[in-house]
C-alpha cells in the first residue's frame, strides 16, 4: 500500500503545479469517446520556459532557438540593427570606392595611355555606382513585411503546435519515466524551472538588445587577450623541442625499422616485374571471390599500367602495407589487452577517439617535430589514424565471447594462454578482420595527406596536381587510388565472407 | 568425497567487512549492493553418490557448486575434495584438479562453436596435453555411447538442444574425472528429452560410478535421480536426505510444500 502511494506521490510531484489539470486530461484521453487533440494553452503562452521546466530538454533548446530566430527576424524586420550593419557596410563601401577614385585618378596622372590605369577607371565607376545603389536602397527603406511575417509564423506556429503537443510529450516522458524507473529525475521541478528562467532571461534579451542597435558595437569583442596565442605558442615551442630532443634516439630506432620495413616492402613490389604481381594478385581475387571479380580486377590493374601508374602505385601499397602492418602488430595486442582489461579500455577509448576525430593536420605537427619531414613522418602519421578501428574490433570481439563459454574452459582447467589462443581469439576471429580491413582501408585514405609530407606514391600525384589546378591528372590519379582501395577491400572482404 | 565445512560466499565491493559483519552475526542486515549468496553451509558428498541440491533460482545452488571447483571462492569456510583443502592449491595445481578430476556440465551447454564436436568434447584432454589421436578417440567412445556416434567431425551449430547437452556430458567425463559437477543441464530441454537424458544420465552415473552434484529447480528431476537431496533456500540449507526421508519428515513448512510439489514424482512414496 504505501509503496502505491508514494509511487502516487512521485507522479503528482512529476507533474509539478497543475497535477490536477494534467491528470484530468489523462484520464479524458483514455475515454475512447472523447475524441480530439488536447490543447494546453499554459505550454503555448509559456514556450521554452515550459518545457525547460519540465526537463523536456531537447525540445526546450529547439524552442528556445526558435524563439531567439523569431525575436531575431521581427527586430530586424521593424528597422532594429539590420539598418545599422547595413550602414556600415554602405559606408565602407563608398570609402573603398573613394580610394579607388583617387587611385585611378593618380594613375591617370602618372600614366594615363596604360591598361592598368583603365582597369582602376573601370573598377572605380563600377564601385561608385554600386555605393550610390547601396545608399538609395538604405535610404527607402520602411519595415520589412517579409521578415515580419516569418517571424510571427515561426513563432506562432512552434507555439500553437507545442499548445496542442504538450500533453502528449508530457505522456510520452511519464512513460519513459516508469519504463526506466527514473520517476523522481523526470518531469516537472522548481530548480529546472529556474535554469530555464536564467537561461531564457540571459539569452533572449541580450539577442533582442543586440539586434535592435542598443548594444555599443565593440562590447563583445572577440578577438582574444592581445599577445596571449603567440606567447602561449612559444612555451608549446620550448616544450615540444625538449620532447621531441628527449625522444630523439627513440625516434631514430623507429625511424630505421620503419625506413626497413618501407624499403624492403618497396624494393620487392618494384622490383619485381608487373606481370608477375598481375597474375598473383589476379589469381588471388580468382580465388577469393570468383573469376568476375578477378576480371575486373584485372581491369583496374591494367588502368593503372597504361596510365603509368604502376610504380607509383606499388609505393604506396608498399607505404600501406608497411603502415598497416606495423598498426596491426600495435593494434591487435592493444585490442585484446582493452578485452579483458576494463579499466585499460577506460583509459584507451578517449585516447583512440581523439585520433579518429583529431583532423590529421593537427597530429602532423608533433609527427614531423618528432620525426622531420619524409616518409616515416607518413607512416607514423598513417599509423595514428589508422590503427583505432582495429583495436576497437578486436576488444569488442574479445569482450563479447560469451562468459558461459569462458566459465566452461576455465572449468576444465583452462589457463591463461589456452583461454586466449584457443577460445577467446578463435571466436573473436570475425571481428577482428573486419577491424583489420577498415584499418587496411582508413590508411590508404591518408596517402595522399602523408604524400604532402614527403611519403612516396599515386599521393603525390594527386599534391602534384592540386597544386598546379591540373584538374584532370589530378581527378586520374585519385581514380588510381581509388582502384587500389577497392582491390584491397574485395580481396580482404570476400576472404571474411567465406568463412 | 567432497566436503563443505561452513562455507559462505558474499558478493560486496568490500566481502572482507560484510563477512566480518556476518560471522558477528550472521542475520545482520546487509546494505544495498552486498549479496550473502551462500549463508554457512556444510555439505558432504560421498564417494559415488548422487546429490541434488534443489531450490528456487537465486538461492546461491549455483554459487555453491562454483565453489566446489573454486570458479568461485569462498568467502569463508573450507571446500575439500578427497580431505584435501582446495584453498590451498597454487593455479597450475587448481587447473590440474579441474582438468582432470571434475567435470562440470552448464545449463547453456557452453559448447564452442568454432570448435567440432569431437575437438569439444576433447577439451579437457587438450588442455592436459594428450596427444590428438588419444583425444580423437576417446572423443567418439563417448559420444558412441551417448548415442553420438559418427557426428565428431561435425560443427556443434546443427545440433538440437539435447544433442548438444549430450555432447556437453561427453565433454564432462573426456578426462574421466571421479566427479561431475552438473549445473541445471537438463533445465532448457523439452520434457519428454529431459526425462529421457535424465534416465541415461542416472545410469551412466551409476555405471561409471562418479561422484555427482546435480543442481536443479525441478523437483520431480530431483526425486527422479537423486541418492539425496539437499533443499536450499536464500543460502542456507533447510534439509538434507534421501527423496523419502523428506517426504516422510520434511524439516519444515518450506520443504513440506516444495516436496509436496514432487509427490506425484514418487506416488508410492505416499503411503507409509
Amino acid at each position: 500500500m504505501s509503496e502505491l502511494s508514494s509511487e502516487e506521490g512521485r507522479v503528482r510531484s512529476f507533474m509539478g503545479p497543475g497535477a490536477r489539470v494534467y491528470q484530468r486530461v489523462f484520464a479524458r484521453m483514455q475515454d475512447e469517446s472523447h475524441r480530439g487533440l488536447p490543447f494546453l494553452p499554459l505550454a503555448a503562452l509559456l514556450g521554452s520556459f515550459w518545457l525547460g521546466a519540465r526537463r523536456i530538454r531537447g525540445w526546450f533548446w529547439l524552442f528556445l532557438t526558435l524563439e531567439l530566430i523569431s525575436v531575431v527576424l521581427i527586430v530586424l524586420a521593424l528597422g532594429g540593427g539590420l539598418d545599422r550593419t547595413e550602414q556600415t557596410r554602405v559606408n565602407t563601401l563608398v570609402q573603398l570606392a573613394e580610394r579607388r577614385v583617387n587611385e585611378a585618378a593618380a594613375a591617370r596622372v602618372q600614366d594615363p595611355g596604360s591598361k592598368m590605369t583603365a582597369s582602376l577607371t573601370r573598377s572605380a565607376q563600377s564601385l561608385e555606382q554600386a555605393a550610390k545603389q547601396a545608399q538609395h536602397k538604405l535610404t527607402e527603406t520602411g519595415p520589412r513585411w517579409g521578415l515580419l511575417g516569418l517571424g510571427l509564423i515561426i513563432l506562432l506556429t512552434s507555439r500553437i503546435g507545442l499548445g496542442f503537443g504538450a500533453i502528449p510529450l508530457v505522456a510520452s516522458q511519464l512513460r519513459h519515466a516508469h519504463i526506466n524507473g527514473q520517476l523522481g529525475h523526470t518531469g516537472f521541478s522548481w530548480f529546472a524551472a529556474l535554469q530555464a528562467a536564467m537561461i531564457w532571461l540571459l539569452v533572449v534579451p541580450l539577442t533582442f538588445l543586440n539586434f535592435a542597435g542598443f548594444i555599443p558595437e565593440n562590447l563583445f569583442d572577440a578577438s582574444g587577450i592581445p599577445n596571449l596565442v603567440s606567447d602561449a605558442a612559444r612555451v608549446v615551442d620550448g616544450y615540444m623541442r625538449g620532447v621531441s630532443s628527449a625522444l630523439s634516439p627513440v625516434a631514430q630506432q623507429v625511424t630505421w625499422i620503419i625506413e626497413g620495413l618501407l624499403d624492403g616492402m618497396e624494393f620487392v613490389l618494384t622490383a619485381t616485374p608487373w606481370p608477375v604481381i598481375t597474375i598473383v594478385i589476379v589469381a588471388l581475387a580468382a580465388q577469393r571471390a570468383g573469376w568476375l571479380l578477378a576480371l575486373g580486377v584485372a581491369l583496374g590493374l591494367g588502368y593503372l599500367l597504361a596510365l603509368g601508374y604502376w610504380v607509383k602505385a606499388m609505393q604506396t601499397v608498399a607505404l600501406l602495407g608497411t603502415a598497416s602492418m606495423i598498426a596491426l602488430v600495435l593494434g591487435i595486442p592493444l585490442g585484446i589487452w582493452c578485452g579483458y582489461s576494463r579499466r585499460t579500455a577506460a583509459i584507451i577509448r578517449p585516447v583512440l577517439d581523439f585520433m579518429q576525430t583529431t583532423p590529421a593536420f593537427v597530429y602532423l605537427i608533433p609527427v614531423i617535430a618528432l620525426f622531420g619531414i619524409g616518409k616515416t613522418a607518413g607512416i607514423v602519421a598513417t599509423v595514428i589514424f589508422g590503427i583505432a578501428p582495429v583495436i576497437r574490433q578486436t576488444s569488442f570481439g574479445i569482450a563479447s565471447v560469451p562468459a558461459t563459454v569462458r566459465e566452461a574452459a576455465l572449468a576444465f582447467g583452462a589457463g591463461r594462454w589456452f583461454m586466449l589462443f584457443k577460445v577467446d581469439l578463435p571466436i573473436a576471429r570475425a571481428s577482428i578482420m573486419a577491424g583489420v580491413s577498415q584499418t587496411i582501408l582508413m590508411s590508404l585514405s591518408m596517402v595522399v595527406i602523408a604524400a604532402l609530407i614527403g611519403a612516396r606514391g599515386l599521393g603525390e600525384e594527386v599534391l602534384s596536381a592540386l597544386q598546379y589546378a591540373a584538374q584532370g591528372k589530378g581527378i586520374l590519379a585519385g581514380f588510381a587510388i581509388l582502384i587500389c582501395a577497392i582491390i584491397i577491400d574485395r580481396i580482404i572482404q570476400s576472404q571474411r565472407r567465406q568463412k | 568425497m567432497i566436503q563443505l565445512e561452513g562455507v559462505w560466499k558474499v558478493f560486496s565491493p568490500e566481502p572482507a567487512t560484510v563477512m566480518a559483519k556476518l560471522r558477528h552475526d550472521s542475520t545482520a542486515s546487509l546494505a544495498a549492493g552486498e549479496v550473502a549468496a551462500v549463508r554457512g553451509v556444510d555439505l558432504t558428498v560421498d564417494r559415488g553418490e548422487l546429490l541434488c541440491i534443489l531450490g528456487l533460482s537465486g538461492c546461491g545452488k549455483s554459487t555453491l557448486l562454483r565453489m566446489i571447483n573454486r570458479l568461485v571462492s569462498p568467502s569463508d569456510g573450507r571446500v575439500r575434495i578427497e580431505n584435501e583443502d582446495i584453498a590451498t592449491l597454487d593455479p597450475a595445481a587448481l587447473r590440474a584438479l579441474r582438468a582432470r578430476r571434475i567435470g562440470m556440465v552448464f545449463q547453456s551447454h557452453a559448447l564452442i562453436e568454432h570448435m567440432t564436436i569431437h575437438e569439444n568434447v576433447a577439451l579437457p584432454q587438450e588442455i592436459l596435453g594428450v596427444s590428438r589421436q588419444r583425444r580423437e578417440a576417446r572423443a567418439e567412445e563417448l559420444l558412441s555411447r551417448l548415442g553420438l556416434g559418427g557426428l565428431g567431425r561435425h560443427g556443434i551449430s546443427s545440433l538440437s538442444g539435447g544433442m548438444k547437452q549430450r555432447v556437453g556430458l561427453a565433454r564432462a567425463l573426456a578426462a574421466d574425472p571421479d566427479i561431475l559437477l552438473m549445473d541445471e543441464p537438463f533445465s532448457a530441454l523439452d520434457p519428454l528429452i529431459r526425462v529421457e537424458l535424465q534416465d541415461e544420465f542416472r545410469r551412466l552415473s551409476r555405471d561409471l560410478d562418479k561422484t555427482t552434484v546435480f543442481i536443479t529447480h525441478d523437483v520431480a528431476e530431483a526425486f527422479r535421480i537423486a541418492d539425496r537431496v539437499a533443499v536450499m533456500r536464500l543460502g542456507k540449507m533447510e534439509q538434507i536426505g534421501t527423496p523419502g526421508e523428506l517426504l516422510a519428515a520434511p524439516a519444515n513448512e518450506y520443504v513440506a510444500r516444495f516436496v509436496g510439489l514432487g509427490q506425484s514424482a514418487f506416488p508410492s512414496k505416499q503411503e507409509p
